[in-house]
């Protein structure tokens, strides 16, 4: 049976040297082999390889971005507001993507188009405009170093509406701080992989779109209901992802100075009670999302008194927050707007500033590797004055905004202090206290980022005897599930949070789509999608070598907390990733084989 | 008894369910463009979420600038008769809310009927930010909060049998007795 509905089967490429936009159909083999979101990214980048010989400089103009909702995205499910930007990363060197909540991909969609890919380079900083009957290539001049939402605000005012929908870069994607992200409906990221780079090096400022076409739909209530009546539901929608600061410090994997320690005894003054005691001033969710993660915060006295922001949640409070030793609310919380405004990266702005911090410590960096401006841990006006500086490239902020592999390349022995994999930095779990999630880390095709695999509450939960089977198994499913839901458009939240039933998943894409499917067909499309993107790794260099621990998760063990003294050791990993290769039917060095490399040449 | 749609922005999220089930009622599509209500959404300064819904009018200004008298109020619903509209489109201008729409791949105005008694946007809303609630009810939560805000509400904790316990009350300034 084939796909009768949920796309529109059409694709708008932009090649902005040329100031060219074109409507192409797209393959029905496209539509049914690789989904959607990332799995469509996936194919085009990699045809984009294939044709460029695989000599891509992730910031030149021959680097394909490609902005792909998923056939979800948009219609009645549970928080489908997901919208995926793949392109070659300028972080890592290698495949790159990261998903956007909000409701661009939806306005994105109801242009009528499935895909927008963009490549070239346009003469001067331009905005990209969509509808459903026009694309345009606008110059922007006037936009030039503008904040995001700035910017956002001005191009709504341009064009005369609110109804249009805004993806936007800040001064650090322009200034292609390779960490830099892009910022959709006000303040939803595409954070990691520099994506705000790849759009900064094209000198596209934005994107606006425009749309009122129909998605097709189905009766999806039931899954709504399911989530209204469970038991973590209300608690969800007050404290969203601010819930896991405490859970985290508690169970010994919060990062806390540079990793250093895996719990924060001044936990209690940025976790989810504090927000909600003085900051939290309403909700915000995605697109069709009940959970409403979302928290907009206003800081109404003190040194930071203003400032307003949606956020931060788990990772920018983990990050920006204890892995600084940053113990002020307010701070973390300004320190989050800062970020969303200059278009960078939290997880990655903390990894690397942490770094910095320790470095400085241990004796690694002098004082005029940092600009004659010392910094120590909890120095949040400090912290602020980095931002700026990667930000704008100045001094020190040059170097970091090459991100951690441009650190590495200037200061080698920084590698001990940098946690990260690939050049991405290590998102906000301790990977030390499982094993099974530096092992997910190390194999994640973007890096060390926690959206491809989390396994470290499953395994810490259920306790640390586990084989290394069950491991590799466990890294393995969540390495296609979750990817599937990127590739779908939908938010995982619902799934990992609230325990909706993966299966019900198939069922949505069977009603949108019209087409049967099961859930296990669907995990081998996505599986069959991270074989593509490890190929595209292997094409551009990477292997075993590169599948790495950092050294401080296999050299340092975690200080105190209940998970002090752990650390992974370099055998235990060896033998896991050998388990892993294997059951990946890739070869030693971590490639697939030939077969499935043909398997995706057309 | 004559209900009407309420509003409390505070709690709306602008996840934009009521918008997406309005149009599945209507049009069967996902598509909140075709919906009778809309969720505005204003940032960073001022924050502001507010749904913008049909109050149904006891004036209708829209039934006023219908030239054909397509517009009629009937138990409390003001009802466009589709054999008799034009397509003008004068409606959609002339409410003073904002609270009608047009779609280009529609042919009439789209206007709220409260979904013949149960509202899907007041079903739907995650977060209880638009109700449906008897019209001697409205802007009950406004008095409410109107109430508190002379009151400053202060806490004191005492010890009862070892076990630690706060009570709260409000405070009158001497000014205001």
């Amino acid at each position: 049976m084939s796909i009768k509905s949920g796309y529109f089967k059409k694709r708008l490429h932009v090649d902005l040297t040329e100031g060219r936009c074109q409507r192409t159909p797209i393959a029905e083999e496209l539509i049914e082999r690789f989904i959607g979101g990332r799995g469509f990214g996936a194919k085009l980048v990699w045809d984009n390889l294939v044709k460029h010989r695989f000599q891509i400089d992730p910031l030149g103009p021959e680097n394909l971005i490609v902005v792909a909702p998923g056939p979800l995205t948009g219609t009645y499910v549970p928080s489908s507001g997901k919208t995926s930007f793949v392109a070659v990363s300028p972080a890592t060197g290698l495949y790159g993507d990261s998903s956007a909540g909000g409701s661009f991909g939806l306005e994105l969609r109801q242009t009528g188009v499935d895909v927008l890919t963009i490549d070239g380079r346009a003469p001067q900083l331009s905005a990209l405009f969509l509808d459903e009957d026009e694309a345009s290539i606008l110059p922007v001049p006037e936009l030039a170093g503008t904040t995001c939402l700035e910017a956002e605000g001005l191009l709504k005012e341009r064009f005369g509406t609110h109804e249009v929908k805004v993806a936007v870069i800040g001064p650090a994607g322009e200034n292609l701080v390779r960490i830099a992200c892009v910022n959709t409906d006000w303040s939803r990221n595409a954070g990691r992989c520099g994506m705000g780079a790849v759009l900064g090096s094209k000198n596209l400022k934005a994107i606006v779109v425009r749309g009122s076409k129909d998605l097709p739909v189905d009766d999806l209530e039931k899954a709504f209901a399911y989530m209204r009546g469970h038991k973590y539901f209300r608690m969800w929608q007050r404290e969203g992802l601010m819930m896991v600061m405490d859970y985290a410090s508690a169970a010994g994997i919060l990062p806390t100075h540079n990793f250093k320690d895996a719990t924060f005894p001044r936990v209690h003054q940025i976790n989810g009670d504090t927000m909600l005691g003085g900051y939290k001033i309403g909700d915000a969710a995605c697109l069709a999302c009940s959970m409403s993660c979302g928290n907009i915060c206003l800081v109404k006295a003190g040194r930071y008194v203003g400032t307003v922001t949606e956020g931060p949640e788990y990772e920018s409070c983990a990050m920006l927050g204890s892995n600084l030793g940053v113990d002020s609310y307010p701070a973390v919380l300004h320190a989050t707007a800062l970020c969303d405004e200059l278009g960078i990266d939290t997880i990655s702005a903390g990894g690397l500033v942490g770094a910095v911090i320790e470095g400085y410590e241990q004796g690694l960096l002098t004082l005029e590797d940092l600009d004659g401006q010392p910094i120590a841990w909890g120095d949040d006006a400090a912290v602020m004055q980095l931002l700026y500086k990667i930000a704008r490239r100045e001094g020190i902020g040059n170097t970091l905004a090459d991100g951690s592999k441009g650190v590495i390349r200037r200061w080698p022995e920084m590698e001990k202090v940098l946690v990260q994999v690939k050049g991405l930095e290590q998102s906000a779990y301790d990977s030390r206290a499982a094993s099974s999630m530096a092992l997910a880390y190390a194999t994640s095709d973007i890096g060390a980022h926690h959206a491809r695999a989390w396994t470290i509450a499953k395994e810490i939960e259920q306790g640390k005897n586990w084989t290394d089977e069950e491991k590799v198994d466990l890294v393995i499913y969540h390495q296609s599930l979750r990817p599937l839901f990127d590739m779908l458009g939908v938010c995982r939240l619902p799934w990992i949070e609230l325990g909706l039933n993966e299966e019900h998943y198939a069922r949505f894409y069977s009603l949108v789509t019209g087409k049967e499917s099961t859930l296990a067909e669907l995990l081998a499309k996505s599986r069959d999608v991270y074989d593509l993107t490890r190929l595209v790794n292997t094409r551009l260099g990477a292997s075993r070598k590169d599948d790495t621990l950092p050294y401080k998760v296999r050299a340092c063990p975690i200080r105190t907390g209940p998970t002090a003294g752990k650390v992974v050791d370099q055998a235990t990993f060896d033998r896991l990733l050998d388990l892993y290769y294997q059951k990946r039917g890739w070869d030693s060095d971590g490639a697939p084989s030939a077969e499935v490399e043909k398997s995706f040449i057309s | 008894m004559a209900k009407k749609l309420a509003v409390v922005p505070e709690l709306c999220s602008g996840c934009r369910i009521c918008e997406l089930v309005c149009a599945i009622k209507h049009f069967a599509t996902a598509n909140p463009k075709k919906s009778a209500v809309r969720v505005l959404v204003t940032y960073p300064h001022p924050v502001m979420r507010l749904p913008i819904v049909c109050s149904q009018c006891k004036v209708p200004l829209c039934a006023d600038a219908c030239p054909v008298g397509a517009l009629k109020r009937t138990n409390g619903v003001v009802r466009l008769d589709t054999s008799g509209c034009i397509s003008c489109m004068k409606c959609v201008e002339a409410c003073p809310f904002g609270a009608m729409f047009a779609h280009s791949g529609l042919e009439y105005p789209i206007k709220c009927d409260l979904c013949d008694g149960k509202p899907q946007c007041v079903e739907k809303c995650p977060k209880g930010a638009i109700r449906f609630i008897p019209e001697q009810s409205l802007g009950e939560s406004k008095r409410m909060n109107n109430v508190l805000s002379y009151a400053h509400m202060k806490e004191i904790e005492f010890t009862e049998k070892g076990e630690k316990k706060t009570i709260r009350y409000a405070e009158i300034g001497k000014e205001e007795l």
